[in-house]
């Protein structure tokens, strides 16, 4: 198993606030690897820059092999990284299928010029249709197909989420907060599927969570940061053991 | 008894020549703000573009494609070298109609240019800043077509070669009947468009712009394609309502091609193209309705009369702000026939 994602010696501030104060870490493929830290201790951030939303100030980042730091979020898209937003953000007046239809790559429909004549992207639409409805189906959102997403309950958004960004054909997926604010057994299920995903496909995950109760059954690496920096690495065991995860984290 | 249906023939026709116009525009608008988010408060620069540049370039060009031998200034003598081309346009048919369309796609290019130079901060700027800029880019035109003569003459404006002045005492029901010909098939492309995979991308990205991004979409791109496609709907309306009023002049306000459009779109349903055409066709109604009828009020209504339609739409738009604020027609993109409601305790 080699490493698909590599960090070294990230630095991101904001002001006089260290995000992100030289961290390193790496995500070993088809793993599925959590984040866990205190609120503010520079996770999301580090979403945020691997996936182009933020450029970190030093520091590099590495996708299978090639370096991708500092790239916009559309090549970091197109190269084979999907994300998922803490806040569960819906194209609310889209549908279920719409939303993700919308995350379907190099779409030929979706260029203005081609769009004018069905004939020229009609079948990708109904071969996008078909995949996107085994997602769904796969999800347990088959039956919100035609629902607008806006209607839709957390969990569910959460999963339309993972859906949208399973439609990419990623290889590796950075989730925010997953299955926060869904209800225990939906939770399961989330992780569950996630299991079943990495099994089936050989996807690889990168999940921030707080829901420690859940998540660690299912993960196979943790990485602990607090204050931007990364103070523990390891199996789930050896990290809730280490003493500083537990002071800054845990609160011993 | 003749004489009263007239009237009514007369007011219809007239109804329907602004009710096309508007429809255009509001498709324009409607794919801008309501579809993609943009807000553009300056649809009125795109508008009077097309007006002004086919007011300007439709004399000129007439006099070289129809072969007209003369010295004169098409602009400074404008009347006199349009006695010159209107007789040759009122026996050749064929070459006015060829004419029309040639004048609306310059006016529909010169709306796309108008949206090209607005989409410089549109792509830029967040929603509010946005709309402040839009709204100071649409005084734009004005300025110029009053101070520099070349373009339409100045203050006193220009007539426009009659492109309908073949159909003789038919003139105005023909040229609403092209007018609404022109409106329904942009109208109709503008709703096939909304429904494609590009029309989708354009309401995720209104929906939800960073995850838009996440997704790989370049938003830039796709905001400029709505401004430009959207201008150029009112660019060709602009050209379309100069040629059917036949002249042109440096008066094209904010008020009617800006904010009515925004009335009409938010009577009607943001986002959607039966709400567009709903809110025009009743608002432009109401509004000549009012118009038509207010005289009769005079004395009645202790304020001056003038000012009454724009009392009432004021009204009317404050009622739907309150009390629907979506519109007539809600956005329903889902298949589903099943109510709001029933799927909210379904999906609850």
């Amino acid at each position: 198993m080699g490493s698909l994602l590599k960090v070294e010696g990230l630095r991101r501030s904001f002001g006089n606030l260290h995000a992100l104060d030289g961290v390193s870490l790496s995500v070993d493929e088809k793993t599925l690897t959590i984040l866990i830290g205190p609120n503010g201790s520079g996770k999301t951030t580090l979403l945020n820059v691997i996936t182009g939303f933020q450029k970190p100030d030093s520091g590099r980042v590495y996708y299978a092999g090639n370096e991708i730091t500092g790239w916009s979020p559309q090549r970091v898209y197109d190269q084979g990284i999907a994300r998922t937003f803490q806040i569960p953000a819906m194209f609310g007046k889209l549908s279920t299928l719409e939303n993700l239809l919308v995350a379907d790559k190099n779409h030929p429909g979706e260029s203005i010029s081609k769009a004018v004549l069905k004939r020229l992207w009609g079948r990708h639409e109904q071969e996008v249709t078909d995949k996107a409805s085994k997602i769904l189906e796969l999800l347990g959102l088959a039956e919100q197909r035609n629902t607008p997403a806006s209607l839709l309950s957390g969990g569910q958004m959460k999963l339309v989420e993972i859906g949208r960004a399973l439609m990419s054909d990623a290889k590796l997926y950075l989730l925010d907060e997953p299955v926060s604010g869904v209800n225990p057994t939906l939770a399961h299920g989330i992780f569950e599927r996630i299991i079943g995903l990495r099994e089936q496909y050989g996807l690889t995950f990168l999940i921030i969570e707080h829901r420690l109760d859940i998540a660690l059954k299912y993960v196979d690496y943790v990485n602990a940061m607090a204050s931007g920096k990364l103070i523990a690495a390891g199996s789930p065991k050896e990290v809730i053991a280490d003493p500083r995860v537990i002071e800054a984290y845990l609160g011993g | 008894m003749m004489a009263a249906l007239d009237q009514v023939i007369l007011f219809v026709v007239d109804l329907l020549a602004l009710f096309a116009t508007y429809l255009i525009i509001n498709t324009g608008l409607n794919l801008q703000e309501g579809v993609t988010g943009i807000p553009n408060f300056g649809i009125v620069l795109a508008v009077a573009g097309g007006a002004y540049v086919t007011g300007s370039l439709s004399t000129r060009l007439a006099v070289v494609l129809l072969g007209v031998q003369t010295n004169l200034d098409p602009i400074s003598n404008n009347i006199a070298v349009l006695q010159l081309i209107n007789p040759v346009l009122r026996s050749q048919p064929a070459i006015s109609l060829g004419l029309l369309i040639l004048f609306l796609l310059i006016g529909g290019a010169a709306g796309a240019l108008m949206g090209l130079i607005s989409s410089a901060p549109a792509v830029r700027l967040r929603e509010d800043y946005l709309a402040i800029t839009l709204l100071a880019f649409g005084e734009v035109l004005n300025v110029i077509g009053n101070g520099f003569t070349p373009l339409i003459g100045g203050p006193i404006g220009v007539s426009l070669p009659d492109v309908f002045g073949w159909a003789g005492e038919h003139r105005f029901y023909f040229a609403t009947l092209v007018m609404l010909v022109i409106a329904i098939a942009m109208f109709a492309g503008a709703g096939y468009l909304i429904r494609t995979p590009f029309g989708r991308v354009l309401r995720a990205i209104r929906d939800n712009e960073p995850v838009a991004m996440s997704l790989g979409k370049d938003i830039a791109r796709y905001r400029t394609s709505s401004i430009l496609v959207g201008s150029l709907l009112c660019g060709v309306a602009g050209s379309l309502w100069a040629l059917y009023s036949g002249a042109v002049t440096p008066t094209y306000a904010r008020f009617e091609w800006t904010f009515l459009p925004w009335l009409m779109i938010l009577l009607g349903g943001m986002g959607t193209n039966l709400g567009t055409i709903l809110g025009t066709l009743i608002f432009v109604t109401l509004d000549k309705l009012i118009i038509y009828y207010k005289y009769s009020f005079a004395g009645i209504l202790p304020f001056d009369i003038v000012w009454l339609n724009y009392l009432l739409l004021g009204i009317i738009t404050i009622i739907i702000l309150i009390y629907r604020p979506e519109g007539i027609v809600r956005e329903k993109w889902a298949p589903s026939r099943q109510s709001r409601a029933e799927k909210a305790k379904k999906t609850g």
